[in-house]
């Protein structure tokens, strides 16, 4: 690798269903000028920038790099835009990681964002057509097929949506804030897509999240502990074909192989520290930690049952509260791997892991085709466990 | 800003080492994903690869053209992702798909990448659809279209004595006449100047010919690096520098008649430490060949746009890096040396892509 | 049979956008027959920014009123209107910097014919009867044809304003695509068979993604309209704009005895929740000739349109968990 980079700056806009006090401008600034505030830098000292967001139609603004480069410092500079579905924030980091690591450009600026409230979300993912079944309802199949196949208890989808609500209350920065959040209230939610109850379903929420990455020599300046990106993979499949694994995605495994091994990883759940997950939908939690190797199959859900991914246990998952917490879908992703950034660094305040040194950050996509993984450490070349 | 040193061993350069595009259409009867499929197919072919030898691939393409939020999803049935694939996906013309690819391979991981930019314009209308890149508090609300600023553009350069309407229709009838030799234009013709000004105006001073047709159409380049292209092709056409900067949003704050982004990738790429051969550039509207002219400092005589330009076929999505294929096959075809492609995205030039090819010695 | 006529979609929303503390001065402004510049630096810009357009620093709220009269910087004559102009009858886009202010707004002009204009022209702004807090309330005419209508001031300020985009996109059926809607109307489900792996899409999209193979017309079978509930979905339906349903349904998939991959979306209102189950045996009950329509089959999602009166179970045995878990789309 030409160069390593390293996270020196991080910001994120506190995230809401409607931020009705800010303009499109407004909500990305808010990001970006907190990212560069943290790595005590300036706008000119930005030699490119990268964003992503999902599709235009959210918003009903066709390539916003466009009418958004001025807010974001980027006159004079390059500047484009990552689109890779639900998975486009992580794929964001990605592509801005590797402009630093290819060792020609030396300091980017990388935003995920959605203001998705000026427009719905629900008419967008179904085409901006009648009878959309959203997310949830193209998962909720699969995710019966899962609890069929591992036989997993109906309370598991509860437990993983009261943990990251409560984390979430640590979260200045989340959406939702439900500190009176019971497997009672879960349950008895309204059933939105059989097993699907409502409080097991992400929110809808605007917001923007940033992060400003550099090479080794920016990393010794930076004013806080960089996170160094340490690997990171994607991978994608068809939505449809004949004899897909919708469950357990051959490129979900896929692209955690290829992850861990670019990051020398063996032995992910005891190597890593901590998770950001993209978990939009509580069965997820389970399904990913079997889907991407953390775990063996038909055990991801013990692993929530026996409290393991709570902050306090051995492989904690989504101490931020995840996407069940706060759902813009273009940050989404930068979200996990800025929160996976944020932990390595020692700066998660209430939600911080101790002694996080490694840590995970993923992003999934489209019919769960769209994979996009990081792994962060607090030193260049981290020994694991 | 920093600059930072190129990789100089030539281990290190990037080639691209196939080409393939689809002619222009007016209107292409299947999808995208289908003119994807015969692209990826005929450059696997070209070069003997199989899909698994491809480490990277990345496409560009744009949902508000089909009128489908996730509209890109359904063009990785064209590359193939079974087994599933490094790719990935930018909402923009394949040029910049094209620069993200070479980027990702100077990382010096992996050597091979596959490129594609596609588009279909004629499901929509691109006249109701472009204004959505505009301001959207002030300025997409009143169906602020690109040929209407095309219009303001053209007149700013009238009015600054740097054009006449005479020489924005000596860009049209020449890329027309050009594009009788390219099999794949699509609006091709031997007509005058003098028959082009008798037309009405539609965006004054614009008329109707001073604007790109509509196309369906797609693209595709195989990229490798140092060792890995040579192995792949007899003649590599090396990419020497891709650079890209944009300007300001706001069209009451820029100098219409110049493109302080095209200057800026100019001198990021480059531009003028070698002779340009051959200059494939994104003219839209006819009044951005005098534009980029000026802007990129081209020698009088260099010759723009051989193909016909977009001015004779405009896949949406795909154009600029038709511009890089038709740079890079006349490199490989011995008819230049060292030549630049130019993309563009956003109204009046806001966006400017260079690409400096060059073939070996 | 002749061609069938092309599909016509529209994708439509009403979107509303919150201005922030800027953009909302400049709109309440209009609303209220004013044109409002921002202070940057010694120069005044309008519209107004968030920040400066040189440093990118965040501008301080502090607003100047310009206008109304200004000059032309540049025009353009629009012979031919979009639907999206302001104006049905030709007018002109220019780029006007209002007295005061310090570079140019782009905006549509009103006048008698482009020979009103020139290039350094004077204009003065003028203002919609009917204004919404939004860009639309204002326009432009040459000073020589402009009104000084009074404008009444609104009440409170503007926060949000509206952009109601409505986009029409028409594209005939991909020929393998009108045959399967034709073969809907016969009565038939009509798949693909890839002559590489020999594998059954229905509907197919022309092509084998696996193998990356072309098919043809010769590829073409008829698929059994008998088979197994392979997933399925209750939807209890979102209310948003254009949504038209209001009752909960099944969304099924459904794999036909013969195809490889399931028919989606197909809604089920006929059996109950409690009665259905993957595994299911269903067949196709279809409806009367005349009564079949493929008007919403298009090039992208397929769908079965309004042939099919209702699906029913066969009676058949379920088929096993583990013979339908791998198709569970």
């Amino acid at each position: 690798m030409a160069e390593r980079a390293a996270v020196v700056g991080i910001g994120q806009t506190k995230y809401a269903r409607r931020r009705a006090d800010v303009s499109l401008e407004g909500l990305v600034r808010e990001a970006a000028l907190r990212a560069l505030e943290d790595a005590e830098l300036g706008w000119k000292d930005i030699d490119a920038i990268v964003i992503g967001k999902a599709p235009d139609a959210l918003e009903g603004v066709m390539m916003p790099e466009l009418s958004l480069c001025d807010a974001l410092g980027a006159v004079g500079k390059p500047i484009h835009r990552v689109h890779t579905a639900g998975s486009v924030g992580a794929s964001t980091a990605i592509s801005a990681a590797t402009l630093v690591e290819s060792g020609r450009y030396r300091t980017v600026l990388t935003l995920g964002y959605e203001k998705q409230s000026e427009g719905n979300a629900t008419w967008a993912l179904g085409g901006g057509r009648s009878g959309s079944q959203g997310a949830g309802g193209s998962f909720a199949p699969w995710i019966r097929n899962y609890i069929q196949r591992s036989g997993a208890p109906e309370h598991i989808g509860w437990k993983v949506a009261v943990k990251d609500r409560l984390n979430a209350c640590r979260n200045p920065y989340a959406h939702l804030h439900m500190p009176d959040i019971t497997i009672e209230k879960v349950k008895e939610s309204p059933l939105l897509w059989d097993p699907l109850h409502f409080l097991e379903s992400c929110p809808s929420s605007d917001g923007a999240a940033a992060m400003v990455l550099s090479d080794a020599t920016g990393a010794k300046r930076a004013p806080r502990p960089p996170a160094w990106v340490i690997a990171h993979a994607k991978r994608t499949e068809f939505s449809q074909f004949p004899g897909r694994d919708t469950v357990k995605p051959v490129a979900g495994v896929d692209c955690a192989r290829a992850l861990y091994q670019k990051a020398g990883i063996r032995d992910p759940r005891r190597q890593i520290d901590v998770a950001e997950l993209y978990v939009p939908f509580s069965w997820y939690e389970p399904m990913w930690l079997e889907g991407h190797l953390i775990c063996g199959e038909g055990q991801g859900w013990k692993m929530t049952d026996a409290g393991e991914t709570e902050m306090t246990g051995a492989f904690p998952v989504n101490p931020s509260g995840g996407v069940l917490s706060s759902n813009p879908i273009g940050a989404s992703g930068m979200i996990r791997c800025l929160e996976a950034a944020s932990q390595v660094r020692g700066t998660a305040g209430e939600h911080q892991i101790d002694g996080a040194k490694v840590a995970l950050g993923h992003a999934y996509g489209g019919a769960a085709q769209y994979f996009a993984m990081w792994i962060v450490a607090s030193e260049p070349a981290p020994t694991y466990r | 800003m920093t600059t930072r040193e190129r990789l100089s061993r030539s281990d290190e350069d990037i080639a691209i080492v196939a080409v393939a595009q689809t002619p222009s259409h007016r209107h292409y009867d299947d999808s995208e994903a289908s003119m994807l499929m015969d692209l990826t197919n005929q450059l696997l072919a070209e070069s003997g690869l199989e899909r698994s030898a491809v480490d990277f691939t990345i496409a560009g393409s744009c949902d508000y053209l089909s009128g489908m939020p996730f509209a890109f999803v359904s063009n990785v049935d064209g590359f193939g992702a079974w087994p599933p694939v490094y790719e990935s996906h930018l909402e923009m013309d394949g040029a910049w798909a094209l620069f993200e690819a070479w980027v990702r391979l100077s990382v010096g991981d992996i050597d091979i990448a596959l490129v594609a930019g596609s588009g279909k314009s004629s499901p929509g209308n691109p006249r109701e659809i472009f204004p959505l890149q505009t301001d959207p508090y002030t300025a997409a609300p009143l169906g602020l279209d690109p040929a209407s600023v095309a219009g303001l553009q053209a007149r700013a350069l009238l009015d600054a004595g740097l054009a006449t309407e005479r020489d924005f229709a000596e860009v049209v009838s020449r890329s027309r006449r050009d594009a009788l030799s390219n099999p794949n234009a699509q609006v091709k013709k031997d007509v005058s100047a003098d028959a082009l000004l008798a037309e009405p105006y539609y965006a004054s001073p614009l008329r109707k010919h001073d604007l790109p047709p509509i196309s369906d159409g797609a693209a595709a380049v195989l990229i490798a690096r140092g060792k890995r292209a040579r192995e792949l092709a007899k003649k590599p056409v090396w990419i020497r520098a891709i650079d890209h900067r944009i300007d300001s949003h706001h069209l009451g704050l820029r100098d219409l008649t110049d493109s302080p982004s095209a200057r800026l990738a100019a001198k990021g790429v480059g531009l003028h430490d070698g002779p340009i051969d051959v200059a494939e550039l994104c003219v839209r509207y006819s009044p951005e060949e005098i534009v980029l002219r000026r802007a990129l400092e081209l020698a009088p005589g260099t010759a723009v746009n051989p193909s016909g330009g977009p001015l004779c076929g405009h896949p949406v999505m795909a154009t600029g890096l038709v511009r890089v294929i038709e740079v890079a096959r006349r490199i490989r075809e011995g008819r230049a040396r060292r030549g630049v492609a130019h993309a563009a995205s956003g109204p009046a030039l806001q966006q400017n892509l260079l690409c400096v090819l060059e073939g070996d010695a | 049979m002749s061609a069938l006529p092309p599909v016509h979609y529209r994708l439509e929303y009403p979107y509303t956008r919150t201005t922030g503390p800027i953009v909302g001065a400049f709109l309440t402004a209009l609303r209220d027959g004013k044109l409002l510049g921002i202070r940057c630096r010694g120069r005044v810009l309008c519209p107004p920014l968030e920040y400066d357009p040189e440093t990118s620093e965040t501008l301080a709220p502090d607003f100047v009123e310009v206008g109304p009269t200004g000059t032309i910087l540049s025009w353009t004559w629009i012979a031919e209107p979009s639907r999206k102009h302001p104006f049905a009858e030709p007018f002109a886009f220019a780029l006007i910097r209002p007295d005061g202010a310090d570079g140019a707004i782009c905006h549509a002009l009103k006048a008698s014919g482009p020979d009103a204009l020139r290039t350094g022209g004077r204009v003065r702004a003028q203002y919609r009867e009917e204004r919404r807090g939004a860009i639309t309330d204002l326009y432009f005419a040459p000073e020589a044809e402009a009104e000084d209508r009074y404008v009444p001031p609104g009440k409170g300020a503007v926060e949000m304003t509206e952009h109601l985009i409505s986009l029409d996109y028409t594209e005939p059926l991909s020929p393998h695509r009108e045959r399967y809607a034709k073969g809907l109307l016969d009565g038939k489900f009509i798949g693909q068979k890839s002559p590489a792996s020999g594998k059954v899409y229905l509907p197919s999209k022309g092509y084998d993604p696996i193998e990356r193979v072309r098919m043809s017309e010769r590829d073409d079978v008829v698929v059994s309209d008998r088979g197994t509930v392979v997933a399925y979905t209750v939807i209890t339906p979102v209310q948003y704009y254009g949504q038209k349903e209001t009752e909960p349904y099944i969304r099924a998939s459904i794999l036909l005895d013969g195809a490889d991959q399931p028919l989606g979306q197909q809604d089920i209102r006929s059996i109950g929740v409690a009665d259905f189950r993957s595994g299911m045996r269903v067949r196709a009950v279809w409806k009367p000739k005349a009564e079949r329509s493929i008007a919403d089959v298009d090039n992208r999602w397929g769908g079965t349109g309004e042939v099919i009166e209702r699906w029913e179970p066969t009676g058949e045995p379920d088929l096993p968990f583990e013979k339908i878990m791998e198709h569970n789309w």
